[in-house]
């Protein structure tokens, strides 16, 4: 029990700091993106998922882990992941976003913190009907991850996934090059041999940029203590990350935030007199029966808001920060959809997007278009004066 | 020869004395404390619509991401420098380009 007490402690502590050097946020990896196509932070985000998943992939294979998250699957998937993605655009910070402000001393995102919180109890006290009336008829079939369900080992499936994926990203990034290159002449007689051209040019720059950022890398371990303080490349939040999370998932499970904080929200108002295990969602299904107190996952990600409190200090990046009034609404509305759009999916951007992609979930999968998705709707609508890029 | 900034992808920095000189050198000035994304980004997008080229916006900000996000978010349309008061406040000085 110490030490998984203690794995927690260093899991939580390296994901704070972590996400803090690196600005690891999934709002900004998106949200981003489709307003003035920066990918800074979305090449963090796939690079983590894709790492994750190798490394995932090999430690099932040799059977160090402990458990996979795969709900159910179906439209819930879309309908809450949307519902999240708003909500996570509106408050201007994603679940683990979310987190790593509260340590950098921000009230606007523990006021959001806090309605996330109204939002997972508010779930919970319509969970009966909402099992009736939601996920009954919305669910399709039974969850499973793609590691289990083939028998091709885990470790090449992970490998061929993620090997795919960086396929994808470099014809699409490939294609967009050539297609600059060659400009507005560019016809379909031209377009055949630069369809072809797309993803060798795409791979030839992922070489490159690659190349040149571990290069950078190392001239940054000339000067520790300086460059510790300076913001990180996402990608190197993304190698920290992974390793934190390849060991979270030998010693515990996939690494989750509004689950365990929704076990929080039933623990802390346990504290108050509130009898939270006689509701059947904290008592049978967050805490499984085995009574209402604080369990591991709990402890990480209190130790996540520690580690970003310990690494925004040291950059000279903690102050209290106290909201401008007019952002209140952000944080309320958006930390309820959250709340709320997370339970109703299940999971958040780092359940589905992250580890859910990571551990190949059919579930995280739908999750994740539908998260995306209210990123996409949001985003043009809070740019709607400005324009957006996508 | 690649150097720091490709590895943390940055605008230029200011000394805390060319911030100040710059500061009174502004044509507009925007008190974004308190603020989160992506409302820094979207109120620097519309402040430089009002100026013309060569004149200069300051953004006064204590959100660590936004030194990056605005840069990113005008792009092309204003040159970007970023000052570090050391005590998680930033400010984004932003000149237009023509």
């Amino acid at each position: 029990m110490v030490a998984t007490l203690l794995v927690a402690a260093v899991v939580g502590l390296a994901l704070g700091a972590f996400l803090q050097k690196g600005r690891f946020c999934f709002v900004n990896a998106f949200r981003d993106f489709f307003a003035y196509k920066d990918s800074r932070v979305t090449k963090g985000v796939l690079a983590a998922t894709f790492l994750t998943m190798i490394f995932w992939g090999i430690a099932y294979q040799l059977g160090y882990y402990q458990g996979f998250w795969t709900p159910d699957w179906g439209l819930t998937g879309l309908v809450g992941g949307f519902i999240f993605g708003v909500g996570m655009t509106y408050a201007g910070g994603c679940a683990s976003g979310t987190l790593y402000r509260a340590g950098e001393g921000y009230l606007q995102f523990w006021l959001t913190l806090l309605f996330m919180g109204v939002g997972y109890a508010g779930f919970t006290v319509a969970f009966p009907t909402l099992e009736r009336t939601y996920f009954e008829p919305l669910t399709v079939g039974e969850g499973a991850s793609l590691f289990t369900v083939t028998s091709v080992p885990a470790g090449l499936v992970g490998l061929a996934v993620a090997l795919a994926g960086l396929l994808v990203y470099a014809t699409l990034t490939g294609r967009a090059s050539t297609a600059a290159d060659f400009g507005e002449r560019a016809d379909v007689a031209q377009l055949t041999p630069a369809a072809f051209l797309a993803p060798v040019v795409g791979l030839r720059g992922f070489a490159r940029g690659t190349e040149t950022y571990f290069r950078g890398l190392v001239r940054a371990w000339r000067h520790p203590i300086a460059a510790s303080k300076q913001p990180w490349d996402p990608r190197t939040a993304a190698l920290g990350i992974t390793a934190a999370a390849v060991l979270w998932f030998t010693q515990v499970s996939i690494v989750g935030v509004t689950g365990p904080e929704a076990r929080w929200t039933g623990y802390l108002l346990s504290q108050v007199g509130v009898d939270a295990g006689s509701f059947e969602y904290w008592g049978s299904i967050l805490f499984q029966g085995q009574g209402v107190g604080v369990t591991v996952d709990m402890v990480m990600i209190a130790f996540v808001i520690v580690g970003a409190f310990l690494a925004a200090l040291w950059s000279g990046d903690f102050a209290l920060r106290v909201p401008k009034r007019r952002r209140l609404p952000n944080a309320v509305v958006g930390g309820l959809m959250m709340g709320a759009g997370s339970r109703l999916a299940p999971g958040c951007n780092i359940g589905n997007i992250y580890s859910g992609i990571a551990e190949l979930s059919i579930h995280s999968f739908i999750a994740a278009v539908g998260i995306v998705a209210g990123v996409y709707v949001m985003t043009h609508w809070i740019y709607r004066e400005v324009g957006c890029a996508i | 020869m690649p150097s720091i900034d490709d590895v943390t992808n940055t605008p230029d920095e200011l000394t805390d004395d060319e911030a100040e000189a710059l500061l009174e050198d502004a044509d507009l000035v925007q008190d974004m404390t308190g603020e989160v994304c992506p409302y820094p980004q979207v109120e620097a997008k519309k402040g430089l619509q009002d100026l013309e080229a060569g004149e200069l916006l300051v953004q006064e900000t204590d959100h660590v991401p936004c030194t990056e996000n605005v840069p990113r978010a005008v792009g092309d349309d204003a040159e970007a420098q970023v000052w570090r008061s050391g005590d998680a406040t930033y400010r984004i000085y932003l000149r237009k380009q023509a």
